[in-house]
């Protein structure tokens, strides 16, 4: 791709003002390299002014998986970076070239990005997914709230129709206390994980098949800290009908926007 | 012995970065986080950034990524986001 190229394609801005060139990287084999400001600099490759977009699932997740090697590899080498969202790409205006705008920008945005370096910096993020199994909660919780003992005893002395009505009142009661459950897990497990870390963020919980999300967190954690993270989420996974998904390090994608 | 064998299966847990495993964790980062320009100088579609339009609808199909979890809504702060991802999905489907 020609220097000519109408766009840039960014990958991240990097605490560098280094000018130089990581190889060809990029998506579709691009040369990846930096455009400089003072002491910022933009990681791009040169591609025309059009979005990357792709009806296929694999060519889509084959550049995601690119966009995030070269992240990677201006993470190893420039230490504090601020990943771009995917597609992010600059191009020629009126005012001045794709790199002129980048550089304009970064002069521009100097302190806020600066700011957002500095709330980064020698910290890495993390992933936690915490499921649980409702029917192996549900059973626990049988098994030991007396309310619900008392009730399963006296259903075996009912009649049938009487017994079908007690079923229903124990299956709403359950259901009950296994949301009851779930708002004391959530509280109980915000607090210790927020012990451990630096910053911590509650996501969106997604649908699973086979279990339920309970909690989906990012968190940012100062570099070689995660011990009391991972002995908390440890004892957490043991629990029964509990399993944590702990994924990391992550440049720190969900730590980069003003909140 | 029984405290011995306690002691080393309280191990803390490691964090995977196995790309099979994390793929998915991948592409909510890529795709719905990172770093946004916020100036004319990036492609937009109809006034609207670009970022991952026209990947939402590759990707849509391909997980359940998008469909999120009916769990009681525990704190404010998740359900005002909730609000903010409907309204912004409403949009990003009428211009598309």
């Amino acid at each position: 791709m020609s220097q000519n190229s109408k766009g840039r394609y960014v990958y991240c801005v990097a605490e560098s003002g280094e000018k130089c060139s990581l190889g060809n990287i990029g998506l579709d084999n691009n040369e990846v390299y930096s455009i400089s400001h003072h002491d910022l600099c933009a990681v791009v490759h040169n591609c025309p002014a059009e979005p990357y977009s792709s009806d296929e699932q694999e060519t889509v997740r084959q550049w995601v998986i690119v966009h995030q090697k070269v992240v990677e590899a201006a993470l190893n080498r420039f230490g504090t970076i601020l990943p771009m969202a995917f597609d992010t790409i600059v191009q020629d205006t009126d005012e001045g070239s794709a790199e002129d705008n980048i550089r304009k920008w970064l002069a521009a945005e100097r302190d806020k990005l600066k700011r957002k370096l500095d709330r980064v910096r020698d910290k890495e993020e993390y992933g936690i997914q915490i499921s649980w199994e409702p029917k192996v909660i549900a059973a626990a919780i049988s098994r030991t709230a007396p309310h619900i003992q008392e009730l399963q005893a006296e259903i075996s002395s009912k009649s049938k129709g009487l017994a079908y009505m007690y079923r229903q009142r124990l299956e709403k009661l359950l259901k009950q206390e296994v949301e009851r459950e779930a708002e004391r897990c959530f509280k109980d497990f915000y607090i210790r994980i927020k012990g451990c870390v630096s910053e911590l963020k509650v996501e969106r919980t997604k649908k699973q098949e086979d279990k339920q999300m309970l909690m989906n967190l990012s968190c940012l954690v100062p570099k070689g800290e995660t011990g009391l993270l991972a002995d908390e989420l440890g004892k957490i996974d043991d629990m029964d009908g509990l399993s944590v998904h702990f994924t990391g390090p992550w440049p720190p994608y969900s730590f980069v926007k003003v909140d | 012995m029984a405290s011995l064998q306690l002691c080393e299966s309280r191990l803390g847990m490691e964090p995977t970065r196995d790309l099979h495993g994390t793929l998915s964790d991948l592409l909510d980062r890529v795709l719905d986080k990172g770093l946004i320009i916020n100036a004319d100088i990036i492609i937009t579609v109809s006034g609207i950034p670009l970022i991952a339009v026209n990947l939402r609808a590759a990707i849509a199909g391909m997980e359940t990524m998008l469909e999120y979890g009916v769990m009681t809504d525990w704190d404010e702060k998740t359900r005002a986001r909730e609000r903010e991802l409907k309204k912004g999905k409403v949009l990003l489907g009428a211009k598309s």
